[in-house]
C-alpha cells in the first residue's frame, strides 16, 4: 500500500464525512442549536454575582463549626465529669450503708434518721458553711 | 493569579471579587457560541459514528456543551477545541461501559425484548428530502457506512485518533492534548487506524 493511495484514502474518508454533516436532517439541527443555546444559558448563570455568595461566608462557617465543636468537647469531657461523679457516688453508697446498716448498735437508725430529720438537716448546713464563729 | 500587597487588600478583592467587564462577558460568550455553533455537527457525527445512535450522541454532545461553558469557559479559546473533544471522549465512553452493563443486566431479566419496529416515529422521518436521491449520493452514503462499520470496529483509542486527525482535521499537537497522551502515542494510533481501515474496506473502497 503506497504512500500516495494512503492519502487518497484520507482525503476521500474526509470528504465522505464532510459530506455525512452537510446531510444533517433539521431535526438534529434543530437539537444541537437548543443544545448549545442551553450551554451559553448555564454559564452565563454561573457568572451571576450570588454565585460568589458561599465563597464568602465559608471561613465564617468554618470558625463556628470549629468553637462549636470545641465548646461540645471541653463541657462533655470526660476528664472534667468523671472525677466528680466518682466521688459523689462514692459518698452516697457511704451514707446508704450507714444509714441501712442493721449491725448491733445500729438496728433503728433508719428510725432515728426519720425522728430528726431537721438536726441532720441543719447539721448538714453547718458542716457546709465551714468552722464556727 | 492576583497579588495583594497586604492581607487587609486580598480580604476586600475576597468579599468583593471584581466581575469581569460587562463588554469583555459577552465578547467571549460571543466567542464561545462561535466555536460551538462551528464544532457541533462534526461532534455529533463523530459521537454517532462511535455509539450507532442519534439521540444518544445528542445526549453526550449536549453534555460536553455544557462542561465545556461550565468549566473552562474563562481559558484561552485555542485549548476549547482540544477540551471538548477530551469532555467528549470522555462521555462517550461512560455510556458505552453503561451500556454493557445495562445489556448484561437485561439479559438477566424475564420480560418482552426490545423491538425496534415498535418504536415511536418521529412524523419529520418521513418527510421527502428536498433533493432527490441521485446515485451517486446513494453511493457516498454506502460508502460512508461501510467506512463507519469499520471504524465501531478499531479499539477506541485508533478510532479517537483517526477521527479527530482526519475527519476533524487537528493536527498532532492538538490530538495529544485530547486524547491526554503524547504525540508519538498518537502518531502511532493514527497509523494503525488507517492500515486497518484499509485493510478492511479494501482498495475498491
Amino acid at each position: 500500500m503506497s504512500e500516495q493511495n494512503s492519502e487518497a484514502f484520507e482525503m476521500r474518508s474526509r470528504a465522505l464525512f464532510q459530506d455525512s454533516v452537510d446531510g444533517l436532517d433539521m431535526r438534529i439541527r434543530s437539537r444541537l442549536t437548543q443544545a448549545r443555546s442551553a450551554a451559553l444559558d448555564a454559564a452565563s448563570s454561573k457568572r451571576r454575582p450570588w454565585a460568589y455568595g458561599w465563597k464568602m461566608w465559608t471561613p465564617a462557617a468554618g470558625v463556628t463549626a470549629a468553637a462549636i465543636l470545641g465548646f461540645a468537647l471541653w463541657v462533655g469531657s470526660p476528664l472534667n465529669h468523671h472525677a466528680a461523679a466518682g466521688a459523689d457516688a462514692q459518698s452516697n453508697f457511704e451514707d446508704l450503708d450507714l444509714v441501712a446498716s442493721t449491725d448491733e448498735g445500729s438496728a433503728d437508725a433508719m428510725e432515728m434518721l426519720q425522728d430528726d430529720i431537721d438536726f441532720y438537716d441543719f447539721a448538714d448546713k453547718a458542716a457546709n458553711s465551714g468552722p464556727a464563729a | 493569579m492576583a497579588r495583594f500587597g497586604t492581607l487587609n487588600t486580598a480580604w476586600k478583592v475576597w468579599d468583593n471579587p471584581a466581575p469581569a467587564p460587562e463588554g469583555a462577558v459577552l465578547e467571549y460568550t460571543r466567542e464561545l457560541e462561535k466555536f460551538l455553533a462551528e464544532i457541533e455537527r462534526r461532534a455529533f457525527r463523530m459521537a454517532q459514528v462511535a455509539l450507532r445512535d442519534a439521540d444518544d450522541a445528542l445526549d453526550v454532545v449536549q453534555d460536553a456543551m455544557l462542561k465545556l461553558t461550565r468549566s473552562y469557559a474563562s481559558r484561552p479559546s485555542t485549548e476549547w477545541r482540544p477540551l471538548f473533544y477530551r469532555i467528549l471522549e470522555n462521555g462517550i465512553r461512560d455510556l458505552q461501559r453503561r451500556r454493557t452493563v445495562r445489556n448484561r443486566v437485561m439479559t438477566w431479566m424475564p420480560g418482552p425484548k426490545e423491538d425496534p419496529d415498535n418504536e415511536a416515529l418521529d412524523p419529520l422521518d418521513n418527510v421527502a428530502d428536498a433533493a432527490p436521491a441521485i446515485p451517486e449520493k446513494l453511493m457516498q452514503a454506502q460508502a460512508m457506512e461501510k467506512l463507519e462499520e469499520s471504524l465501531r470496529a478499531l479499539p477506541a483509542r485508533q478510532r479517537e485518533a483517526f477521527m479527530l486527525r482526519n475527519f476533524e482535521g487537528m493536527d498532532v499537537a492538538e490530538t495529544a492534548s485530547a486524547m491526554a497522551c503524547s504525540e508519538g502515542s498518537v502518531k502511532t494510533h493514527y497509523s494503525r487506524a488507517v492500515h486497518a481501515l484499509r485493510e478492511q474496506l479494501g482498495e475498491v473502497w
